[in-house]
């Protein structure tokens, strides 16, 4: 006869039950809450112009759609990734294939980690002051925004891609070396293979980071209403453009910015679902 | 399969191992117990004793087929190696020669209807046959003894008991071949004279059994024998 | 022993029987050699851990074609021995080995000597199977070639060595499955094929058959007996009943001393130390 659940304890399985998700509940509301009234404020404004036109600047007449600033955040964040996402392996692969524990890989990590930390204004300034004040290659540029914003990507991938590189378990490098392969073969013929898939997930939330912040591409790309694909001039990007166009009073142009993050949100969400395809495709070689 | 690992797998394994060779040295009590009652019966001409002798062999063939079975599921169950090996191996030996020890005494007590109503036609011959007994009875309890203490050396000594029980065969052999032309005499002589044959078994399989304890102890399986065995 | 009388007294004059070695019926036949394997020797090895010594200067010889057990508790030093043969030790932060490791004459330590050419000499099978995750069973097999920087008829070699793993009818018609698809016991075939496909001269085997089921770990078994004609087998094992089914000879060791070393029939019925003899009968360990 085994003895039956303590009433006492099923009464305390129900309530904790009922508490977790309320908890969980409570945190999906703002979320919900953030993707419905971005849906409802912006689907008004998503339009074929919208996507095909530039800004027009104008005070008064039509607004014109967000073209410019769509071509810039993929110029931009694209070298930005480009930038960030191999250093960032990079530095994770050395932390964790060479140097687990010597003083310098210490070092490195901590600072890794305070980099996080630093507000992404900082890393405006900090490439304002660098690169834009000093006029190397012209004033306001694309460029110069691309790096802001690797720094700011930089250390996310790092952070992520170190732990997931420290999870391939170690007897894989170990059998590889047994094979007579030399390290850096072990490194990158079956480390970052096995390890791909969450490498392409951190490099993923690297760029979502990246793509949505306004305040390093302030001072480095400033802004425009033309489209350019010429990442030596200054550039428009969504964030700018969503920060400018709230402030309007125009009720459509406040819509336009609307539109504008829904565009920006939908955008990741699809550079997600491909990385995730991708990785899924390329997981049995 | 299982590694070898001390604790209580081990333990148990070391408690069946003592037991199972409790049980067979058990045997050679028994067998001295055996030898015993059937030189008494012997002595005394007891045909009663000597059917209980008889009878009671089956305590020792159980006992044998207990220990055969217990060292087939030592060894099936346990995988003992090295000198737990030797003396399991030795413990089946052991027993073999307790079995037929007791099988010997069958064979003695068997005699006594048959010379049990005649009177003695030589004393020297029955003097020689109990003193054969009482060498045999002190052979297989020094076997005991050298088994339990795993003593090389008092196994070896048994050869020395065990010539002189060959000596005294071999002089019960003369005296029968000796002994006349009456039939009856000669029947009696030649009942003795198997009687002897089967004590001195006896003292062989006892030196056996010190053979084994030397098996046991260095690994390595000689015969007894000493070099400086004066022959006939 | 229990004859006539006239007969005992006859054979009186004869010496005493010599004494005879219990059995030499077990000993295993010798092999039929198919490639002459080369023979390991250890002279004063030393292994550390940092400042500790877990290998206390060991000599000892592992005869070609032949399969050699290292037996012990655990922490006793056998893993350490043969992971410092194919100096997979030093791969481990702060540890390193002192002596001379001789494959046939050439010293394995030697200063000029190409790790990695070591290793393709000396191959490794683990204790967990660890075939690459990302890879199908044929990249598997292949892996140890192309890491190892060999060209060649790749197709043939993986067969030859499925074969000689006693994979190939099981596997013949998947070849581009994954490998982590197969079951343990397979796994750890595919592991000693992907190992005999670099064509070592040496083969160790860290406990190859402590993770797998009984059916499995006698497959292996066998399977050492085949390669023994090939290569020369060493095998570090916890498990004694493996050693005596399996190995020629066998070394004993305890607390990084090599204790003894003798024909493995020696060791499980007479062994001459009396630390070997407490530890084959299970008093600890």
């Amino acid at each position: 006869m085994i003895a039956p659940v303590a009433a006492r304890r099923r009464r305390t399985d129900q309530v904790m039950r009922a508490v977790l998700l309320g908890g969980t509940l409570v945190a999906l509301v703002p979320l919900v809450f953030v993707v419905y009234y971005l849906f409802k404020q912006g689907i008004g404004a998503i339009s074929w112009d919208f996507f095909t036109t530039d800004p027009t600047g104008r005070f008064l007449g039509p607004p014109g759609g967000v073209k410019s600033a769509i071509v810039g955040t993929i110029m931009i964040v694209g070298l930005a990734a480009l930038i960030a996402i191999p250093l960032g392996i990079g530095v994770a692969l050395y932390l964790v294939e060479y140097g687990k524990q010597n003083v310098f890989s210490n070092v490195v990590r901590y600072f890794v980690d305070v980099m996080t930390g630093v507000p992404s204004i900082v890393f405006g300034l900090f490439i304002y002051i660098v690169l834009v004040l000093t006029g190397i290659g012209g004033n306001f540029a694309g460029w110069k925004g691309s790096i802001a914003l690797a720094l700011l990507m930089l250390p996310v991938v790092t952070r992520s891609a170190e732990v997931v590189l420290g999870l391939v378990p170690n007897s894989l490098r170990e059998a590889a070396l047994a094979l007579g392969a030399p390290r850096w073969k072990v490194v990158f013929r079956i480390v970052l293979p096995t390890a791909l898939p969450g490498l392409i997930t951190g490099s993923m939330l690297a760029v979502a980071r990246g793509a949505g912040e306004t305040a390093p591409l302030l001072f480095t790309a400033f802004a425009v209403n033309a489209t350019t694909w010429n990442l030596g001039e200054q550039m428009n990007s969504l964030p700018i453009q969503i920060f400018n166009d709230v402030r309007q009073p125009q009720a459509n142009i406040v819509e336009r910015a609307w539109g504008s993050a829904l565009t920006l949100v939908a955008m990741i969400l699809i550079l997600t679902l491909i990385a995730r395809l991708i990785q899924r495709r390329s997981r049995f070689a | 399969m299982s590694p070898a690992s001390s604790g209580s797998g081990r333990q148990h394994f070391q408690e069946e191992l003592r037991e199972l060779e409790a049980q067979a040295l058990g045997g050679i009590d028994l067998v001295v117990r055996t030898l015993d009652r059937t030189l008494e019966a012997l002595e005394h001409q007891d045909i009663e004793l000597a059917s209980i002798v008889v009878h009671d062999d089956d305590r020792i063939d159980g006992r044998y087929l207990e220990v055969q079975q217990g060292i087939l599921s030592l060894l099936a169950l346990q995988a003992p190696v090295a000198s737990d090996l030797r003396v399991v191996a030795a413990l089946l030996h052991v027993i073999k020669h307790v079995e037929r020890m007791g099988d010997q005494c069958v064979n003695i007590a068997k005699m006594l209807p048959v010379v049990g109503f005649e009177p003695p036609s030589d004393e020297v011959m029955l003097e020689h046959i109990f003193r054969m007994g009482r060498l045999a009875r002190s052979e297989v309890e020094q076997s005991k003894q050298a088994f339990m203490l795993r003593d090389v050396a008092v196994a070896e000594d048994l050869v020395r008991q065990d010539l002189e029980i060959n000596r005294l065969n071999r002089s019960v052999f003369a005296r029968a071949v000796e002994i006349g032309t009456d039939e009856d005499r000669r029947e009696w002589a030649m009942s003795m004279m198997l009687v002897a044959r089967a004590i001195e078994r006896i003292g062989d399989n006892a030196v056996d059994i010190g053979e084994q304890v030397a098996f046991v102890v260095t690994g390595e399986f000689r015969e007894f024998s000493d070099a400086s065995r004066v022959s006939l | 022993m229990s004859t006539e009388p006239t007969e005992r007294a006859a054979q009186a004059p004869a010496e005493a029987v010599p004494a005879v070695t219990p059995r030499t019926a077990g000993a295993k036949a010798p092999a039929e050699i198919v490639s002459p394997g080369r023979t390991v020797t250890l002279d004063g090895l030393k292994a550390f851990y940092g400042s500790s010594e877990a290998v206390r200067g060991i000599s000892l010889t592992y005869a070609a074609n032949e399969v050699t057990a290292m037996i012990g508790p655990s922490g006793c030093g056998k893993s350490t021995v043969v992971r410092c043969i194919n100096r997979m030790h030093e791969e481990i932060p702060g540890a390193h080995a002192e002596g001379s490791v001789l494959l046939d004459d050439a010293d394995v330590y030697a200063a000029d000597v190409d790790v990695v050419a070591v290793r393709r000499q000396i191959g490794m099978v683990f204790q967990k199977p660890n075939p690459f995750p990302t890879m199908s069973i044929f990249d598997n097999v292949a892996a140890g070639l192309r890491l190892s920087g060999r060209r060649g008829d790749v197709k043939d070699r993986v067969e030859q060595s499925l074969r000689g793993a006693g994979l190939w009818e099981e596997v013949k018609d998947r070849l581009s499955q994954p490998g982590i698809g197969l079951s343990g016991g397979q796994q750890q075939r595919l592991c000693i094929a992907r190992t005999i496909a670099v064509e070592p001269e040496v083969i160790i085997m860290d406990e190859p058959a402590s993770a797998l089921d009984p059916i499995s770990t006698l497959k292996i078994e066998e399977l050492v007996e085949q390669l023994k004609t090939r290569y020369t087998i060493i095998i570090v094992t916890h498990n004694m009943q493996q050693a005596a089914r399996v190995a020629d000879k066998t070394a004993f060791m305890l607390s990084g001393e090599l204790v003894e070393f003798a024909e493995t029939e020696k060791i499980f019925t007479n062994p001459d130390d009396s630390r070997t003899e407490d530890y084959v009968t299970g008093k600890f360990g």
